[in-house]
């Protein structure tokens, strides 16, 4: 009898444990493209009130810059100070009630995985998102999966989506013989036209040159920055085989993908 | 008449009083009885009983009760309008196509022309059907549809599935959606999301030409339309249902890897990938 007391006893308390403790995930996520680096990774737990993008409609502010720049905080970018996702969520690494994030910092080269410890504060929802580059606004996304509950491991593949915020010029950034049209603005980044992260660590081959624009076309030394939302399945980048010409900067026998663009394995340790 | 009746009830009376009286010295003979008192006021009224039990439940009813569902498309492409959607419930037994095999009649007629209504009438035609809705109209790229209501007995909700055919219209007989899903055993409030490929019907050559697309790209090249569309001619490389490997476009026709189709009529913005539609279903009832 004594025994068997302990016994329910123990069984009882480790219930309330597994209830009230906050669950730290194992995020573990693969780059599959051969040639696209992830840049810094936005991981949040949430719930129903938080939605980082939804297709088929537009992009904040904010997915804007993590798009077009890999800008998710204004340590990253003090110009995105309002508008980027700390803004619109929060303090990083807080419970923010209706949600807690991290940015997981460094790029992902092709090919490579990583994977990070990461306390969802009993949030029932998990989105994670990486800009592609080099690409105009093209990012990985993992849309508000449910978080299981149930110690194991589950997989999930991820799509590559357009932002809409930006049209697919597909023009090295580096460029100087082309500026963003009525401002003249140099190429790159938020807000203007231009592949960004053209000459990151990671990447496979240099860009090109000279390319006339894909998505949109140079006139006269000068590119539209224009707008292809709301967001949307990436139509995967063209890229084009002349080096210093053709449509685009981008190379079409490296700079394409395929759906799924990264795999997700999330571990839900025992309690 | 009045007055001898009042006479002789007096009279009698009188003489039962004088009898009561009885007479002096002895006893007399007892008297008779006097006349009958009132009757007594009523009694109030008793208390109301309790109320009885509540009777049993009714037996549910035999196929009389419906369950009810929803399905929304969203088109997550660029620049492929997707034609009216044939949108079907039916049983596990039904498929409106297979990879592999070759495509019927309505799967055709639906993916080169974009008219769904034979595919409908196809699964009209199987004993597992339930029920369809034709969406009726253009769903825009990059645009979430309208939600279409399908009713079906509660007591096939076990053993559901969902089919679901849309032409991308800027393609030779490109289609998605869903081929048979399993939606079975949903409660009431729940929801399913399908992330859908794209098959090539395998009924016409993607050729990519005015002539033989219905949608806007061919319109603008002096072809498309209905005319663009349903050709009974089957004349790809395979007569068979498979998944579709994207379009190739007029794009870098002229850069020195020569990839692109010059005799297309599509540019690069009309390139997809998969996923190219998302499903929802949501039981209502």
């Amino acid at each position: 009898m004594k025994f068997t007391k302990i016994a329910s006893a123990t069984l009882l308390s480790l219930a309330a444990v597994s209830v009230s403790q906050a669950v730290t995930l194992d995020v573990e996520i693969t780059n599959l493209t051969q040639a696209q680096s992830f840049t810094p990774r936005l991981v949040i737990a949430h719930d129903s009130t938080v939605d980082a993008f939804e297709v088929g409609q537009p992009a904040s502010s904010a997915l804007a810059w993590l798009a077009e720049a890999g800008v998710i905080d204004d340590e990253q970018n003090a110009a995105s100070s309002g508008a980027n996702f700390e803004a619109l969520l929060g303090p990083a690494d807080t419970d923010n009630g209706s949600n807690t994030w991290h940015r997981f910092g460094g790029l992902l080269a092709p090919s490579a995985t990583l994977s990070y410890p990461f306390d969802t504060m009993d949030k029932p929802y998990l989105s994670l998102l990486s800009m592609l580059i080099p690409t105009n606004d093209a990012f990985v996304g993992m849309d508000s999966i449910e978080i299981p509950t149930e110690p194991g491991t589950y997989t999930y593949y991820l799509n590559a989506y357009d932002a809409g915020t930006e049209l697919n010029d597909e023009l090295n950034s580096a460029r100087t013989d082309v500026v963003e049209a009525g401002t003249g603005n140099a190429l790159g980044g938020y807000g203007v036209p231009g592949v960004a992260g053209g000459g990151a660590p990671t990447r496979i081959v240099d860009l090109g040159t000279g390319g006339t624009g894909v998505g949109a076309q140079v006139v006269n030394g000068e590119i539209e920055d224009g707008e292809d939302g709301p967001v949307h399945i990436h139509r995967n980048a063209l890229g084009d085989t002349d080096n210093a010409g053709g449509a685009s900067d981008l190379d079409s026998t490296v700079h394409r993908w395929l759906n799924p663009v990264a795999r997700v394995v999330i571990t839900v340790p025992a309690s | 008449m009045k007055n001898p009746i009042i006479k002789l009830s007096t009279l009698l009376i009188l003489s039962s009083l004088l009898a009561a009286c009885g007479d002096d010295g002895d006893t007399g003979p007892q008297g008779p009885a006097g006349p009958q008192g009132e009757a007594g006021a009523d009694g109030t009224d008793g208390q109301n009983g309790q109320d009885g039990a509540d009777g049993q439940d009714g037996q549910d009813g035999v196929n009389g009760n419906s369950a009810v569902y929803t399905v929304q498309i969203t088109n997550l492409t660029y620049s492929q309008p997707f034609a009216p959607a044939a949108i079907i419930l039916h049983e596990s037994g039904y498929h409106a196509f297979a990879e592999g095999e070759a495509a019927s009649m309505g799967i055709e007629v639906m993916a080169e022309g974009g008219n769904p209504s034979m595919v409908i009438e196809e699964a009209m035609d199987s004993t597992d059907f339930l029920d369809a809705q034709n969406s009726g109209g253009i769903l825009g790229p990059r645009t979430t549809g309208d939600t279409f209501t399908l009713v079906v007995p509660e007591l096939d909700a076990d053993d559901l599935r969902l089919t679901v055919t849309t032409m991308l219209v800027n393609t030779n007989d490109a289609f998605t959606g869903l081929n048979a899903a399993n939606v079975s055993n949903m409660a009431v409030g729940d929801a399913k999301t399908f992330m859908t490929v794209t098959w090539d019907a395998g009924t016409e050559a993607n050729t990519e030409t005015a002539a033989t697309m219905p949608g806007p790209a061919a319109g603008a090249a002096g072809g498309g339309g209905e005319a663009a569309g349903y050709d009974p001619v089957r004349d790809d490389l395979a007569d068979v249902v498979r998944l579709h490997t994207g379009v190739t476009t007029n794009a870098n026709a002229t850069d020195p890897s020569r990839e692109g189709l010059a005799t297309s009529v599509l540019n690069e913005g009309h390139r997809f990938d998969f996923p190219t539609s998302r499903v929802v279903i949501t039981r209502t009832r």
